[in-house]
C-alpha cells in the first residue's frame, strides 16, 4: 500500500485526467456529429484494442515491429557512437567527412525505402536497415558534439596521469560525452519508431504499420485506431523508459563532471 | 571526400553490374537531363509549397501552445501526458485518419506536416521560456510588465534561440513528412516521383530523384542557417562573449 | 522622520527575523553582512518582489505589496538582467513604454541618462559588446530613466574588477548627489565593508543565521567624497574597523555555536 501511494505521487494525475477528458470530449463530438465514417470513437476503439491484444494479433504485429525497430536502433547506436567518437577525436577526419555527412544527413530515410526495397525486399531486415539509417544521425551528431565539447582540462588530467590513448577515449571522452549521447538516443528512438511504422505501412506485410494499413483498406476503423493508440503508447513508454535509465546512469550530469579518477 | 564517395559509388556499381544499382555516371547524366525540366521542377515546387504551408501552421501552433505551457506550471502539468502521447504517435499513423477526413489532396498532406512540425517546436519553446533568467523575470516584475506583454516582449525574444533550434529540427521532419505524405496520397510531388520511378523500374531516375532530395534538404538547411544568423545576431554575440 | 520609511520583521523559514529600520528620504543606506545573512531577501522585500511572513514594509506610510512604481532595482548580474536582444538605447527606454512621451522624447531622455552615466555613443550597440563596467552603467541608467524615488542595488559591483568598481562607486555617488536637484534615496547591498563606508550616510550591519540587524552605524564623513582623500581619513578607518569588528564578533559566535553543537 505504501508503494502504491508513493507511485501515486509521482504519476501526474492531473495530466492523465486531461487525457481522459479529451477522450470523453472526442466521444461526445464523434457521436454528436456522426463522424463514424472517418473516426472511431473511444467507445469502439478501446474494445477493439482489448480484442486485438487478447487475440494476440496486435501483439504479434507489435513483436514484428519491435524486431525491426529495436534491432535498427541498436545498430544505429553502435555505429553512431563508434563513428562519432572516431570522427570527433580527429580534426582531420572531421574536416574530411563534414561535407558528406551534411549531405547525407538531410536525406529522409523514408525516401530511401524504395531503394532499400530493391536490395532487401520487404522483410524485417530491410526495415531494420532503414530504421538504423534514420536513427544513426541524431546519435552520430550528438556523439560528435559530446566528444568535441568535453573539457580540455579533463583530457589534460588524463594525459598527465599517463593513461593510454585508448584508455583516455574510454574513460574520459566517452563518459563526458554521455549526456549528449543520451539525448541523441532519445531523439533517435522516436525517429526510429516513426520510420519503422512508416516502412511497414507502405512496404510491409507484418508489423503494426502494415496492420494499420490493412485495417484502413478494409475500412475497419476501430481496429485501425486501436493500432494507432498502441503505437502511441509504445512510443510513450519507450521515451519514459529511456528517461528513467538516463537519470540512473547519468545521475551526475547536472553536477560537476570532474569525477576523476 | 565528397568526390571520393562518388568514385567509390562508380567503381562499386560498375563491379556489381546489377541493373538495380546503376552507375554514378549514369545517374548523374540522367539527373543532368531531368533536373532542369519543367515537369520535374513543378513537382518539386508542389512539394515545397506544401512543406511551407505545413511548416508555418505547425510552427505557429507549436509556439503558441509552447508559450502557454512555458509560462504556466499548471498548464504544463496538465497537458504533459497528452502532448507526450501525441508526440509519440508516428505521423504515418494519423495519415489514414486524415485520409478519411480530409481526402487525398493537399490539405491532408499539409495537416500531416503540421502535426509532425509542431512537436519539436513546442518542446523547444517550452524549454526556451523556462530558461529565462530569474533576473529578467524580476526585471519584468519591477517594470510592471503585464502578463500578456511579458509573453511577447520578454519570454518570446528570450526563448527565440531555443525556438529556432526547434524550427531547424522541425524543418527536417517536415521534409520527411512531405515525402511520406506523398507516398500515401495523390497529387504529385518529389516523393511521389521517386516512388513512381521505382514502380516503373526507372532506377537512374529514381536515384536522381533521391539525390535531388538530399540536395534540397542541404539547401534548405543552409538557407535556414543563413536566416538564423541574421535574426539571432544578438544571441551569437552574447553567447560568444559568455564563452570567453 | 520625513518621507520614506521601511519596517518589517520576519520572513520565510527564518531567513530574516525581527528586522526593523527606517530609511530617511534622500539617504544613502548601505547594508553589509557576510553571505547568508539575508541581504538579498531583505532587498526583495523592500521592492515588493516578495512579501514578508511577519511585519510590513511601508513606503511613505503605504504598505508595499507589489513592486511600487517609484522603486527601481539593479542586479548584480547585469548580463542576465539586461535584455540581450535589445540595443542599449532600447534597453534603457524599456521602462518608458507606458510613459506618455513621444518617441523622440523617450530617446532624448534615455540618451540624457546614459550621458549622466558617462556613456556616450553606445546607444546602438548591444549589451554584450560593452565591457562589464559599461553594462552595469547601462543597467543603472535603465533603473534611473523612470526617475525613481528609491533605488535599490543588490551587490551591483561584485561582478566587476577592482578598478571598475572604484569608478562605478563614484558614479553612484554622483547619481545620489545630483539627480535633477532631488536626492534619490538609495539602499545599497554589499559584502564589501570599505565600499559601504565609502558610499553611505549610514550602514546597517546584518548578521546571519537567521538575518537580523546587528547594529546601525552613522558614517559622518563629509561629502563630496573621493577615493583617495576620504579613504585615508582617520574617521574612515575608525568606522570601517568598528564595523569589521562587529562582523567578526558575529562570525566568531556563530562558529563557537556550531562547535558547541558537536
Amino acid at each position: 500500500m505504501q508503494r502504491l501511494l508513493r507511485l501515486g505521487k509521482r504519476v501526474n494525475v492531473r495530466g492523465w485526467l486531461v487525457v481522459v477528458l479529451v477522450a470523453l470530449l472526442a466521444e461526445v463530438a464523434i457521436q454528436l456529429f456522426e463522424l463514424h465514417d472517418s473516426v472511431s470513437p473511444p467507445s469502439e476503439t478501446l474494445p477493439a484494442l482489448g480484442e486485438g491484444i487478447s487475440s494476440g494479433e496486435l501483439l504479434g504485429a507489435l513483436r514484428t515491429t519491435l524486431e525491426a525497430y529495436l534491432g535498427g536502433l541498436a545498430l544505429a547506436i553502435v555505429v553512431g557512437v563508434l563513428f562519432g567518437v572516431l570522427i570527433g577525436s580527429s580534426r582531420l577526419l572531421l574536416d574530411a567527412s563534414f561535407v558528406v555527412l551534411e549531405f547525407l544527413r538531410p536525406i529522409p530515410a523514408v525516401a530511401l525505402i524504395p531503394l532499400a526495397f530493391l536490395f532487401f525486399g520487404t522483410g524485417t531486415e530491410m526495415r531494420r536497415y532503414i530504421v538504423a539509417y534514420a536513427a544513426v544521425w541524431p546519435i552520430l551528431v550528438n556523439t560528435l558534439y559530446g566528444v568535441r565539447g568535453s573539457d580540455r582540462i579533463l583530457h589534460e588530467v588524463a594525459l598527465a596521469s599517463g593513461v593510454s590513448r585508448l584508455g583516455r577515449l574510454v574513460r574520459v571522452t566517452l563518459p563526458a560525452a554521455l549526456p549528449s549521447i543520451a539525448t541523441g538516443i532519445r531523439v533517435s528512438a522516436s525517429i526510429g519508431l516513426l520510420v519503422a511504422v512508416t516502412a511497414e505501412f507502405f512496404f510491409g506485410s507484418a508489423g503494426i504499420g502494415a496492420y494499420m494499413h490493412r485495417q484502413q483498406l478494409a475500412f475497419q476503423l476501430p481496429e485501425m485506431y486501436a493500432a494507432v493508440l498502441l503505437t502511441a503508447l509504445l512510443g510513450y513508454t519507450v521515451n519514459v523508459a529511456l528517461r528513467l535509465t538516463e537519470r540512473r546512469v547519468i545521475h551526475w550530469s547536472g553536477e560537476e563532471r570532474f569525477r576523476w579518477p | 571526400m565528397f568526390a571520393g564517395a562518388f568514385v567509390v559509388w562508380e567503381i562499386w556499381a560498375g563491379a556489381e553490374e546489377s541493373f538495380l544499382a546503376p552507375q554514378a555516371s549514369e545517374v548523374l547524366a540522367r539527373a543532368w537531363e531531368m533536373w532542369p525540366t519543367r515537369a520535374f521542377l513543378t513537382e518539386v515546387a508542389g512539394s515545397l509549397k506544401q512543406l511551407a504551408a505545413g511548416f508555418v501552421i505547425g510552427a505557429a501552433i507549436g509556439i503558441a501552445i509552447g508559450l502557454v505551457m512555458g509560462t504556466s506550471l499548471a498548464a504544463r502539468r496538465a497537458l504533459d501526458p497528452l502532448i507526450e502521447l501525441a508526440r509519440a504517435t508516428p505521423p504515418i499513423a494519423i495519415v489514414p485518419a486524415l485520409l478519411l477526413t480530409l481526402g487525398f489532396g493537399d490539405s491532408m498532406r499539409i495537416a500531416v506536416i503540421a502535426f509532425g512540425v509542431c512537436f519539436p517546436v513546442l518542446i523547444n519553446t517550452v524549454e526556451g521560456v523556462r530558461s529565462v533568467s530569474p533576473e529578467a523575470r524580476d526585471t519584468a516584475s519591477m517594470l510592471h510588465v503585464g502578463r500578456a506583454e511579458r509573453v511577447f516582449r520578454i519570454y518570446l525574444p528570450a526563448a527565440l534561440p531555443s525556438i529556432v533550434a526547434g524550427l531547424r529540427v522541425a524543418l527536417s521532419i517536415g521534409l520527411v513528412l512531405v515525402v511520406i505524405s506523398e507516398f500515401a496520397g495523390e497529387g504529385g510531388g518529389l516523393g511521389h516521383y521517386i516512388l513512381d520511378q521505382q514502380g516503373q523500374f526507372a532506377y537512374p531516375e529514381m536515384y536522381a530523384g533521391i539525390l535531388f532530395l538530399g540536395l534540397l534538404g542541404y539547401g534548405l538547411n543552409l538557407l535556414f542557417r543563413f536566416a538564423e544568423r541574421r535574426v539571432l545576431a544578438w544571441h551569437y554575440g552574447a553567447a560568444g562573449e559568455r564563452a570567453r | 522622520m520625513s518621507g520614506l520609511g521601511k519596517r518589517y520583521s520576519t520572513h520565510g523559514p527564518a531567513a530574516l527575523t525581527g528586522v526593523t529600520f527606517d530609511v530617511e528620504r534622500g539617504e544613502l543606506l548601505a547594508l553589509v553582512g557576510p553571505s547568508g545573512c539575508g541581504k538579498t531577501t531583505l532587498l526583495r522585500l523592500l521592492c515588493g518582489l516578495t512579501s514578508p511572513t511577519e511585519g510590513t514594509v511601508l513606503l511613505d506610510g503605504r504598505p508595499v505589496t507589489k513592486p511600487p512604481r517609484e522603486v527601481a532595482l539593479v542586479f548584480q548580474d547585469y548580463s542576465r538582467s539586461l535584455f540581450p536582444w535589445l540595443t542599449v538605447i532600447r534597453n534603457v527606454m524599456f521602462p518608458l513604454r507606458r510613459v506618455g512621451l513621444s518617441r523622440a522624447g523617450k530617446i532624448e531622455r534615455a540618451e540624457a541618462v546614459l550621458g549622466e552615466m558617462g556613456l556616450h555613443g553606445v546607444a546602438r550597440k548591444y549589451p554584450w559588446e560593452l565591457s562589464g563596467g559599461m553594462q552595469q552603467r547601462v543597467a543603472i541608467a535603465r533603473a534611473l530613466v523612470s526617475r525613481p524615488e528609491l533605488l535599490l542595488l543588490d551587490e551591483p559591483f561584485a561582478s566587476v574588477d577592482a578598478l571598475t568598481r572604484a569608478e562605478l562607486q563614484d558614479v553612484l555617488l554622483r547619481v545620489h548627489r545630483d539627480v535633477e536637484g532631488r536626492r534619490v534615496t538609495i539602499v545599497h547591498v554589499t559584502h564589501d565593508i570599505d565600499e559601504a563606508v565609502y558610499l553611505a550616510d549610514r550602514v546597517l550591519v546584518l548578521s546571519p543565521g537567521p538575518g537580523r540587524v546587528a547594529s546601525s552605524v552613522e558614517i559622518g564623513l563629509p561629502r563630496p567624497r573621493t577615493q583617495t582623500v576620504t579613504r585615508s581619513s582617520t574617521r574612515f578607518l575608525d568606522v570601517r574597523n568598528a564595523i569589521h569588528d562587529v562582523i567578526s564578533a558575529q562570525q566568531r559566535s556563530t562558529i563557537t555555536t556550531s562547535f558547541e553543537k558537536e
